[in-house]
């Protein structure tokens, strides 16, 4: 039977392309969208990653970076340093800003960033690669991202504003980009001063001593320092992922329900028609001795086929997307995942099974024998 | 090899009820023989399609038996009947209903599938059927890609499949020039013959009644008079005894078309 699905289907070329190109694009929606979230949870990480620190310590309660704040007094930062096993501490400004490049329009120059204050003595939280200058801002110093500067038109020595503050472009870092913008460096000073010396910090990022556990030194901090969360670094991460997958569940939910409807409906309209255009074909196969359970099979197979095409051609579509989408001076990462691929796929064979049930009634009300009256 | 023997009893059709009732066959009574051809004749809305549908396991009769190897198919249930259909029956229609978007060869060998066949036995079986029936260059071809002789050859190798103890065709010459249709039923004839299959023939084809064994001739849903074909044993042409020449020979009587094959015959009749 699945021959003749093959070859039924591969008959009507106008039909199979509606049908599989129809359900391509409902599915595509749902793939896409997921590979875009994706890709946005794991760039949405990249500062925690490449930060050097085995330890985030923030104001209790804080467990992220993202649409957060943590302010901890400065003499925080000496409590943690004195908990055995941690080896050092970089206490650390961050607030979300922007990055304006003066010499060019302002419009074309705002650029969304991650403003981190940076001491001068940084054991983390720095800058993890230089592209060109420093890689610790003095003071009157700022740092951005290469794309950013390149995008802006501004090179080394230029002047460039973050917080408002006029700052000398000193250091351009390598790949620092993440959905929600690019990350800037200022010196802690600088920071402190725009923000009005409160002396506070935003987090303080602690490297471990050799052979301990980030886990068991976080679970010290916390006991012994009071109002502070400490969460080892991949935690922190994990956490920041799940604010944006919390933000977007609805999101992927109405889109997938939206690719479902419209690939069920699709589908669904194509195997019925389908179906009718070979109702004398599965009279003549019923009079020869087909069972209706075979026809069901075929028309199942059809429906199964032209959804496994069409999820395939989405597959490939996404592919080609994430693939070109650097290209396109996007800031936009699509990642394919397991688990979207099995949901998505869950998702196609509920179609091709739905769709192929409309014409079982079809199928089971044909009369062999009006195959020889010419019907 | 077959050594079914077809039997129908007293077969009654009514379609519809009270004022439209039709009553399509009426106790209708027919058996065949392995190996023999019978050739159902009769006017358009005699009953033939109706008949044939019954004894095809397609249509229930409203009384009466139909009955093969013993079996009492008008009393078995409805859901064994496409088995039946499939593995003692083999059906040629009218209008070939070869399936479009399968090749010669797909459309014979699906129906082998159907009957468990594997696919690679089913291709090799099917293939060696329209071999034996001058298609084995038609093999990959479409049945579009067919002329009506074609068609109606495959629609044969289809029927033969599934080594179906009855073949079953209704009006198989009606779409076929007279000449095309003449040969296509003679090599149904040759196979009948060679693998002692029953056939039996539905139609209105005069020309072709002379590959049949019987001709019989239905009316108003009923067999008016039977007409016993025989076959000239000189020029192997099949004609009516009623109507033809005979000669007896060693205690058997011997029909010929015509005065010519009975002198021929009688110079020498123990060939
Ligand atoms: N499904 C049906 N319902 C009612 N009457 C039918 C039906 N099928 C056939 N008939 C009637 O039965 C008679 C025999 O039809 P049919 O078997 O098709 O004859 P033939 O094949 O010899 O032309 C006709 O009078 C026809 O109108
Ligand atoms: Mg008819």
């Amino acid at each position: 039977m699945w021959r003749l699905a093959f070859r039924n289907l591969f008959q009507n070329k106008v039909r199979l392309i509606i049908s599989v190109g129809g359900v391509a694009l409902a599915l595509l929606l749902s793939l896409s969208l997921d590979a875009i979230l994706e890709g946005i949870q794991r760039q949405v990480t990249t500062y925690i990653d490449q930060s050097g620190a085995d330890i985030f310590v923030a104001q209790a309660g804080v467990r992220n970076m993202h649409m957060a704040s943590s302010w901890l007094p400065a003499s925080m930062v000496g409590k943690v340093r004195g908990v055995p096993g941690v080896e050092s501490v970089t206490p650390i400004l961050y607030v979300t800003n922007v990055i304006e490049a003066s010499d060019n329009a302002p419009y074309m120059a705002l650029n969304l960033a991650y403003i981190i204050g940076l001491p001068p003595n940084a054991t983390a939280g720095g800058p993890p690669r230089i592209a060109e200058g420093v890689s610790i801002p003095a003071k009157g110093e700022a740092i951005i991202d290469r794309a950013v500067a390149a995008k802006s038109g501004v090179v080394l020595g230029d002047k460039i504003k973050i917080l408002g503050e006029e700052l000398t472009l000193a250091g351009l870092s390598e790949s620092m980009t993440t959905f929600t913008g690019s990350i800037a460096f200022i010196s802690k000073k600088d920071f402190d001063r725009i923000r009005g010396e409160t002396g506070a910090v935003s987090f303080i990022l602690v490297k471990v001593e050799l052979g301990e556990s980030p886990a068991e030194v976080a679970r010290r901090i916390e006991n012994q320092v009071d109002k502070v969360t400490a969460e080892p670094r991949t935690g922190f991460a994990a956490q920041e992922r799940k604010v944006v997958q919390d933000m977007s569940t609805d999101i992927v939910t109405i889109m997938n329900l939206i690719g479902f409807v419209i690939g069920l409906a699709v589908m669904a309209l194509t195997v019925y028609t389908a179906t009718l255009a070979r109702r004398k074909e599965y009279g003549v196969l019923k009079a020869l001795g087909a069972r209706s359970a075979h026809l069901y099979r075929a028309v199942l197979a059809q429906a199964l086929i032209s959804v496994g095409v069409g999820f395939a051609l989405s597959l490939l579509i996404t592919l080609i997307l994430s693939a070109s989408v650097p290209y396109l001076g996007v800031s936009l990462s699509l990642q394919i995942n397991g688990a979207s691929l099995i949901r998505v796929g869950g998702l196609s064979i509920v179609i091709a099974g739905l769709s192929a049930m409309l014409p079982i009634k079809q199928i089971a009300g044909l009369d062999p024998a009006l195959v020889f009256r010419g019907k | 090899m077959t050594n079914a023997t077809f039997q129908v009893s007293q077969v009654t059709k009514r379609y519809g009820v009270g004022s439209t009732e039709v009553t399509a066959v009426r106790n209708v009574s027919l058996s065949v023989a392995p190996g023999e051809v019978v050739l159902i004749m009769g006017p358009s809305g005699s009953g033939k399609t109706t008949l044939l549908l019954m004894l095809g396991a397609l249509l229930k009769p409203t009384t009466g038996s139909i009955q093969l190897n013993g079996t009492v198919l008008s009393a078995l249930a409805e859901n064994r009947l496409p088995d039946i259909r499939l593995r003692e029956f083999g059906f040629i229609f009218q209008d070939f209903n070869l399936l479009s978007a399968l090749t010669v060869l797909e459309n014979v060998a699906i129906v082998a599938e159907l009957a468990g066949l594997k696919s690679r036995a089913a291709r090799q079986k099917a293939a060696a059927i329209l071999t034996d029936l001058g298609l084995g260059e038609r093999l990959n071809f479409l049945p579009e890609k067919l002329s009506g002789g074609e068609k109606q050859r495959v629609a044969i190798a289809r029927a033969l499949v599934n080594d179906p103890a009855l073949i079953l065709a209704d009006e198989p010459t009606a779409n076929l020039d007279s000449k095309i249709g003449h040969e296509v039923m003679r090599l149904l004839r040759r196979i009948a013959k060679e693998q002692q299959r029953s056939v039996v023939i539905v139609s209105h084809d005069q020309r072709i009644k002379d590959i049949a064994d019987r001709v019989l001739w239905l009316e108003d849903g009923q067999f008016k008079e039977v007409t016993t074909m025989a076959i000239d044993p000189v020029c192997g042409m099949s004609v009516e005894q009623e109507k033809a020449i005979s000669t007896e020979w060693d205690g058997r009587t011997f029909y010929f078309c015509a005065k010519g094959c009975r002198d021929e015959f009688m110079t020498k009749p123990q060939r």
